[in-house]
């Protein structure tokens, strides 16, 4: 079977910052990402304690090489400053590349 | 002295001392918690309560008086929140942002706190205007739109000072502020009016107008006599975030830490005062003051973190939940129903905690 190599983009953030990723992300037209709630401890003190809009939450979006760049810059520009917020690529290989 | 024996009689009610068994239980570092679910559903809960009860006052007593006690809160509120602008701005040499997000959650209101002064007076056996639920949906979002557009506009300000020296377009400084607000502002307008706090407290204020105090009787027992109870419970949950919160006091700042303490106390008394000239019962007194005091703890963060996001929410958080909220139930609510009490001119309510039988 053969594999085409994409990007995957990961954005752990507190989860009032969402919002702010997934508008962003629209912006450069990607509409699918996975999202999951998760607690942990940074910078910014232990996350997850308290009341729900005080969690972390950790965004997962698969991406084309070429559109990484921008949206990675996007979010480091408007976000990194204000927001608890980790970001990290990695290459992975997925099946269907039309999806993306 | 009856300030002190009230503050003292109030310390031991079950609210404030689950409410510091709470505070204990996060401070031994206890892995006590009540689950997420029921710590979101409890907020909903209470909301639905002030809802039915006052529906159901509103019609029992008619709510043709409303327009004006809901103006002048709407007026005080917005007075309030450009008084504590100023104050944090210039005194508290705070940043434009947090100045403007921590004046805002203290012009909003708090529902926990809400909750806590109707069972307060239920315990007292005073009753209250029912409208005052109504003011409190109204009042919700006032205090955030306004402080949302200022700080907008201040920013717009800056950038307009900085493009000067390139351009002279005349556009003034209110049309730009207009333009950058506009999206966002409607956009937090639309999501604070449909937001589950407003439309559950507006909804139950209508079913209670429809249903009456017969329709009420058969869901008594969860949204009257189960209401205390719940408040209880959800006490348990604010002392364990409080708790929690209670090492970033530091980071606060003396300052702040006074202006969490004066600040309400001065806006309670205020708004107890401006309800008697109004004409509210001694009740509705009481709770109108602890609409102009509460600071918002749940809300705030939800808006602000969208709308003002270069403030820093340990600032506001933990001024209003670990200080003025803690301050607000336990103190400055017995002082206001001292002070309503006084300007009722009722003898006879003080009477009921100074009471000793002569013979």
């Amino acid at each position: 079977m053969k594999l085409y190599k994409v990007k995957l983009l990961t954005v752990t953030c507190e989860i009032l910052a969402q919002k702010n990723i997934i508008e962003i992300l629209k912006k450069h037209n990607i509409t699918g990402y996975t999202t999951y709630e998760v607690e942990g401890n940074g910078a910014r003190g232990l996350r997850g304690q308290g009341f729900k809009n005080e969690k972390n939450v950790k965004v997962e979006v698969i991406m084309r090489e070429d559109k990484l760049s921008d949206i990675v810059e996007e979010i480091s520009r408007t976000m990194f400053a204000n927001f608890a917020l980790v970001l990290y690529v990695s290459d992975i290989s997925v099946v269907r590349t039309e999806k993306f | 002295m009856e300030i002190l024996q009230l503050i003292q009689s109030n310390l031991l009610t079950p609210i404030i001392l689950f409410f510091l068994f709470g505070i204990i239980a996060a401070r031994i570092k206890s892995d006590l918690k009540i689950p997420e679910a029921i710590s979101e559903f409890l907020p909903i809960y209470l909301l639905a309560a002030i809802g039915l009860h006052g529906g159901i006052e509103m019609r029992n007593a008619g709510f043709e008086n409303m327009l004006i006690p809901m103006l002048v809160a709407i007026g005080i509120s917005l007075l309030f929140t450009l008084n504590h602008y100023q104050i944090l701005r210039r005194l508290g040499k705070f940043n434009l942002f947090d100045s403007y997000a921590l004046a805002s959650t203290y012009g909003a209101v708090g529902a926990v706190t809400f909750s806590v002064g109707l069972s307060f007076l239920k315990n007292q056996g005073v009753t209250s205007e029912g409208y005052l639920a109504a003011i409190l949906a109204v009042l919700e979002p006032i205090s955030f739109i306004m402080a949302i557009f200022l700080t907008n506009m201040a920013v717009a300000k800056q950038i307009r000072a900085k493009k000067q020296s390139f351009t002279n377009d005349d556009i003034s400084d209110i049309e730009i502020g207009i333009q950058e607000t506009k999206t966002k502002l409607s956009q937090i307008l639309h999501e604070s009016i449909t937001g589950k706090a407003i439309v559950i407290l507006l909804g139950c204020i209508v079913i209670g107008y429809i249903i009456g105090e017969e329709g009420f009787s058969s869901i008594k027992i969860v949204f009257d006599e189960m209401f205390t109870g719940a408040i209880v419970i959800f006490m348990i949950e604010m002392g364990i975030i409080a708790g929690q919160r209670l090492g970033d006091l530091k980071k606060v700042g003396a300052f702040l830490i006074a202006f969490a303490v004066i600040m309400p106390t001065f806006n309670g008394i205020i708004g107890v005062l401006v309800a008697t000239i109004m004409g509210l019962s001694l009740g509705g007194a009481v709770l109108f003051g602890l609409l102009l005091a509460s600071a918002s703890f749940i809300a705030a963060p939800a808006i602000l973190r969208h709308a003002i996001p270069e403030a820093k929410p340990s600032l506001y958080i933990t001024s209003a939940l670990g200080i003025t909220f803690p301050y607000n139930i336990i103190i400055l609510l017995p002082i206001m129903f001292i002070v309503s009490s006084i300007t009722h001119d009722v003898e006879g309510s003080i009477d009921l905690f100074n009471y000793i039988p002569w013979d």
